[in-house]
């Protein structure tokens, strides 16, 4: 039982560090002069870590425990979770980013910066996963066997 | 388990709802952070959005209170520091000085020099330039009820009229004969009496054609007049450092008799140069030329040259700009200073490494002229890059580029084959003794046929090479532009 509250905790502490260190991170993988600045500038990045980290952690916990179906408890029932958030967040966040920036003609390198988020996406849906699956009744197996 | 299933739900919820409400609150903050933001980021630090931010600090004035005063007044100092706070932190760190909104009324002085050789300027055949230009300075002086006018020659006399009377005076000399002795002009009482009379927040004109004529030099050299002309300015500007003085050089219609140094009268009948000499405070004069409302005051129609002395140089405010269709090779523009490019890279095949800067000259007050040559600025960097300065026009600005182009006046372009490792450019503009006013100026002034007689005056650049020096001695700059480069 103390290991999955670890667990949880390890997830909770990680999306933080996210949340904070957002900046830093989404820079680190993309950054283009001008529409970077503009990022930083707007608040953007800020509202595009706060929809990745609750739409995952959302849909994480939509998937152990609104649907919690044995029909639908298989690794790749899982990864179709995955692969809905990994395209509903990026379309929510091109939106928010695209208001913040009105007036300013970066679509171009905001879709490719969509792109590059979708790596945050998964990997915060997986922090998600893992940090909540243990008490679900049904999905706890899911993905990974424990 | 059904406990710890809703307990886990709602911890699931609890950090939706915290993104969610962080997604909220990263999109601006209050109104009043969020409307100053949205004004520097999209570069409209217009008065009209400075009067929007002022009616949101108006409309809540408690949760305000501390941009304002016991008046109720917008407390200008406060809500600028708070706005340069907002701008120190976005990137590139933005300011907008917003104390020209609150520019007090200023008062403004005229000294309408009245001696033998100004009334010809305004011969009822000629084009009336003279008058035409102080009427203009009145007129575009922006608070004509703080307008007063004297009339100067071996003295200062108050104008006996109105100031809408000598707008409208067709032949000023002639309503003003009598008054003083228009036989000499002595500068050194004039500009004495100038600076002891000037209040904070006064503008003085002295509207002159320069010409040196002091009482008894008759048998004097012209070598010893000039040198005594030269040692009176350096003395009486020495003793007001905190002065500065534009001399604008117009052209006007000269019908009459023109009366040459130690000479006799000649008749004369031609263009001939006069100035406006503009003096205030530099603090004053600072924000005068940071205001758009005085910029015909300070320039007005007709100005052949200008020059200002006693510019203490400033910081010139400018932004790399990231993307420009100028731009060749590789750079990034360091987060922690924007100041500094990160990862340079010259172009793959020529390896050139060109950059592009957006510059506000403005505060300088200097004309395209002066700025787009290239002369007059020192460049050092190891790269050896060279620079180009023009004008930024309407169709350089788009969306993108928008806030870094705002408040800015011109383009610098920096292009060099960058090699090495660290470099660090610096642009310095320098401050140099004008030569349009060796140009002007002549010693010898009796003969009206010889060449040059219509463009130039008598002992000017001596006397205005006393005011340099006394406010400029050495290699006196308007200010320095640095940017640090790596690889």
């Amino acid at each position: 039982m103390r290991d999955k509250v670890v667990y949880l905790i390890i997830g909770i502490v990680a999306s933080v560090l996210f949340w904070i260190f957002r900046v830093e991170l989404y820079e680190a993988l993309y950054t283009v002069n001008g529409f970077s600045d503009q990022m930083y500038n707007t608040g953007a990045y800020g509202s595009v870590a706060a929809i990745t980290i609750g739409t995952a952690w959302g849909i994480a916990a939509i998937y152990y425990y609104l649907i919690n179906s044995v029909k639908f408890d298989r690794w790749y029932h899982w990864l179709a979770m995955l692969g809905v958030t990994c395209v509903i967040t990026p379309i929510i966040c091109y939106i928010s980013v695209s208001q913040s920036l009105e007036g300013f003609d970066y679509s171009t390198a905001e879709f490719t910066f969509e792109i590059y988020n979708i790596l945050f996406t998964a990997l915060t849906f997986v922090i998600a996963s893992f940090s909540m699956r243990w008490w679900s009744s049904n999905c706890r197996h899911t993905p990974i066997p424990q | 388990m059904r406990k710890i299933n809703r307990i886990l739900t709602l911890v699931a919820v609890m950090i939706v709802a915290i993104a969610a409400s962080m997604a909220m609150t990263s999109c601006g903050g209050g109104g009043l952070e969020k409307a100053i933001k949205k004004a520097l980021i999209n570069g409209d630090t217009t008065q009209v959005t400075y009067d929007s931010i002022c009616s949101i600090i108006k409309n809540d004035p408690k949760k305000y209170a501390q941009y304002l005063d016991k008046n109720g007044d917008i407390n200008v100092e406060a809500l600028g520091k708070y706005i340069n706070e907002i701008g120190s932190k976005l990137r590139p760190p933005m300011s907008w000085d917003i104390s020209v909104f609150s520019l007090k009324n200023l008062s403004l002085t005229i000294y309408f020099e009245r001696s033998g050789s100004m009334i010809h300027y305004d011969h009822t055949s000629g084009g009336g330039q003279l008058k035409k230009a102080v009427n203009d300075l009145i007129n575009f002086f922006p608070t004509r009820e703080n307008v007063k006018i004297n009339i100067v020659n071996d003295n200062i006399y108050p104008y006996n009229g109105t100031v809408d009377s000598f707008l409208q005076d067709r032949n000023i000399y002639e309503s003003t004969s009598g008054t003083g002795d228009a036989s000499y002009t002595d500068f050194k009482l004039i500009f004495e009496k100038i600076f002891q009379a000037q209040k904070p927040g006064n503008v003085s004109v002295l509207v002159t054609d320069m010409i040196y004529s002091p009482k008894n030099t008759a048998d004097v050299s012209v070598e010893k007049i000039l040198n005594e002309e030269n040692s009176v300015a350096t003395a009486i500007f020495k003793t007001y450092k905190g002065k500065s003085i534009i001399v604008n050089q117009l052209m006007g219609d000269y019908n009459g008799m023109y009366y040459p140094y130690n000479n006799a009268p000649v008749a004369y009948n031609g263009q001939r140069p006069f100035y406006l000499i503009i003096v205030g405070d530099v603090a004053t004069i600072d924000r005068m030329a940071n205001d758009e409302k005085y910029a015909k005051f300070l320039h007005p129609d007709g100005v052949k040259n200008t020059y200002r002395f006693n510019q203490v140089p400033g910081n010139i405010n400018f932004k790399i700009i990231p993307d420009w269709k100028d731009n060749v090779g590789r750079f990034r523009i360091s987060r922690d200073d924007q100041k500094m490019l990160t990862k340079c890279e010259g172009d793959r095949e020529t390896g050139i490494l060109c950059f592009t800067i957006a510059v506000n000259f403005k505060p300088l007050g200097k004309d395209d002229a002066f700025l787009t040559n290239i002369s007059n600025y020192a460049v050092q960097s190891q790269t050896g890059f060279q620079i180009s300065v023009r004008p930024i026009t309407s169709g350089d600005i788009n969306n993108n580029n928008r806030s870094y182009l705002n408040g800015m006046t011109h383009i610098i372009t920096a292009r060099g084959k960058f090699k090495t490792k660290h470099d660090e450019l610096s642009i310095t503009i320098n401050n140099k003794f004008p030569a349009w006013i060796s140009e002007s100026s002549t010693t010898s002034d009796t003969n009206p046929s010889a060449p040059g007689f219509a463009t130039t005056t008598f002992g000017l650049e001596r006397f205005l090479q006393g005011i340099y020096d006394a406010f400029a001695p050495g290699n006196a700059t308007y200010g320095k532009i640095t940017i640090k480069l790596e690889d």
